[in-house]
């Protein structure tokens, strides 16, 4: 069953276009140009109850923007929109109840206070009975292991403890949908993956559907089942997200750190360990070298590096925006 | 399933803890507002005092009169900033910063949210303050206030807060359709602070229509002064009436119109 269905969903903004100096700033008084500029341009999409989705895109992509649509926070221009069976900007309680937002750079936490405050204001909210609350509470905070953050004031908390904080105030009603934009946006690595693993078991032991946003590859890697990739407001990739990294991750990033710099026997080393490899490296320093590498040969370097003994090395996957460009690419040779 | 009255009721409660709560986490910021606000109310009182000393009478009103005006739009003001002024200043900013988002997503008015969400106990000296001005007013007066005229007194009160809180939120809404709402606060700043020191039957001509009519601040103290002094008829009570029926049904209007086209800034 489709929990949320859009067609050809269009948001347009209209930007005031001001001419240069104050003879234009005159003339705008009197006669203003706007340009429109379509945020979300005729997006279609059904999602299922009980999905992991990432909406994937570079900055601007539109990804907030249709967030903001499935919630009701604003209304689109053209196009239909059915969240749960309801038009979201009608904005009705029986629609809210029924999902929660986090977003990543807007708290909904009172700072001065404890978030066992903030939750009692939502259990108000949602109507949730005190037994209910109480053993819900219980439940999320032993799974995001926050027992004894619960009594402490939210300002004093770290960014990845308070993130927790926000998880557990959204998911306290129990939601069939969770909207999630950035929510590891900041966090350290140690937090994101902590994060992570939280969310998959929300959405398996609980089933409730989850819509998550996020410019790190990842999140999305480790979550999402499906992907929709956004580019300048249009759906430019929706499918399985392994398929998405088979097709158009090409490279990874290898990064090694040494406590001793390497001598230049090292260089020498590296030309014929990599003869072939089709590896690129972007950052050499004495201390830190940092190499692209076709996906198909991280393994084999990754082994001749580690014979180097470096004192750290890490694999990163491609950023975002590598990624879309490459769709966007390929969509275009298509077209 | 709760009625909406009760989930309403147990949220401005739970609204009203939680402020009391935030307060309290800082000494001085609970005890401060206590001695600022009191010591603003008496400056506020020497400035009257200073203008009507050497005034006689405005329009049929006496001194007694005019006390027992000032201490009603005092009680008006006070009972604003009690309970609902500082959450309805935020809704501007709120609006502007995107903050509003999280309200709207919430399964509670957003308005009532936002109005029981900073309430003050820092002025209810004022509001203690304000009942001794009326009281001493209605004795300089030589009112006799029979229970016909107290109740008379209280209802017109009652809807004056009402067009009180409704010009606020009226004011603020502005910010859905428009960046700036600077100007329209100082307007509204202008209207208060003219009509607190002169009431509105001091007002004629288009003077009378601006401050009657669009700007209402000069009804808000002077129709519950008449229903206590008895200078009130049926047609000015239903033209008072009529002016918080329409100030309500546009602010209604005005909020519904910007939550819809609310464009919520970019994260």
């Amino acid at each position: 069953m489709n929990v949320i269905e859009t067609e050809n969903l269009i948001k347009t903004y209209k930007r005031y276009k001001k001419k240069e100096g104050i003879r234009g700033s005159i003339q705008g008084l009197f006669h203003r140009e706007y340009e429109e500029k379509n945020a979300v341009n005729s997006v279609s999409l059904q999602i299922a109850e009980g999905d992991f989705l990432g909406l994937i895109g570079p900055n601007g992509a539109g990804k907030t923007t249709l967030i903001k649509m499935l919630t009701g926070i604003i209304a689109p221009t053209s196009g239909r929109i059915e969240v749960l069976g309801f038009y979201p900007n009608d904005l009705k309680n029986e629609f809210k109840m029924q999902y929660a937002v986090v977003m990543g750079q807007k708290s909904q936490l009172f700072f001065e206070l404890t978030a066992s405050d903030t939750l009692r204001m939502f259990k108000e909210i949602y109507e949730i009975p005190e037994e209910e609350y109480q053993r819900r509470k219980k439940y999320f905070t032993e799974l995001f292991q926050v027992e004894e953050l619960m009594n402490m004031q939210v300002r004093t908390l770290s960014l990845g403890e308070r993130m927790k904080m926000e998880l557990i105030a959204a998911l306290l009603h129990n939601p069939r949908i969770l909207f999630l934009d950035e929510p590891t946006i900041g966090l350290d690595a140690v937090a994101s993956r902590q994060i992570r693993s939280f969310l998959k078991r929300v959405n398996q032991e609980r089933g409730t559907t989850i819509l998550l946003t996020s410019h790190y590859m990842e999140d999305i890697k480790m979550l999402c089942g499906r992907s929709i990739v956004i580019n300048h407001g249009n759906k430019i990739y929706d499918g399985n997200t392994e398929e998405l990294f088979e097709r158009y991750q090409r490279n990874k990033k290898i990064t090694a750190t040494f406590e001793h710099a390497p001598g230049r026997d090292f260089e020498k080393w590296a030309g014929e360990a990599f003869r072939g490899q089709a590896v690129t490296i972007l950052e050499n320093t004495p201390y830190k070298k940092v190499w692209r590498v076709a996906k198909e040969n991280a393994n084999h370097v990754l082994q001749e590096i580690m014979r180097q003994e470096p004192a750290d090395i890490s694999v990163e996957e491609e950023e975002i925006g590598v990624i879309v460009e490459r769709i966007y690419r390929e969509e275009e040779a298509y077209a | 399933m709760m009625t909406r009255f009760q989930k309403n009721y147990r949220v401005v409660k739970e609204l009203v803890r939680l402020r009391f709560q935030n307060l309290m986490m800082f000494r001085l910021g609970f005890f401060g507002p206590f001695f600022v606000d009191g010591s603003m109310f008496a400056i506020q009182l020497l400035v009257f005092r200073a203008v009507y000393s050497n005034i006689d009478r405005i329009g049929s009103w006496r001194e007694g009169e005019v006390i027992l005006y000032i201490g009603t739009f005092s009680l008006l003001n006070a009972v604003s900033m009690v309970v609902s002024f500082f959450g309805v200043i935020d809704i501007a900013p709120k609006i502007q910063s995107g903050e509003m988002d999280l309200y709207l997503t919430k399964p509670v008015s957003p308005l009532l949210r936002l109005t029981f969400e900073k309430v003050n106990p820092g002025s209810v000296p004022l509001v203690a303050m304000s009942v001794l001005i009326i009281i001493y007013g209605i004795g300089k007066a030589q009112i006799v206030p029979t229970a016909g005229k107290i109740a008379a007194y209280l209802f017109w009160f009652a809807v004056m807060e009402i067009l009180y809180y409704c010009m606020e939120v009226l004011m603020r809404c502005i910010a859905f359709f428009i960046v700036s709402t600077a100007k329209m606060e100082r307007l509204e700043e202008a209207g208060l602070e003219l009509c607190m020191k002169l009431p509105g039957i001091a007002f004629y001509g288009v003077w009378k229509l601006i401050f009657y009519c669009f700007l209402p601040y000069g009804i808000m103290a002077t129709l519950p002064v008449q229903s206590m002094v008895g200078e009130m008829s049926w047609g000015l009570g239903l033209f008072g009436a009529a002016v918080v029926s329409a100030f309500c049904l546009l602010t209604c209007f005005v909020w519904k119109r910007g939550v819809r086209r609310y464009n919520s800034a970019s994260s």
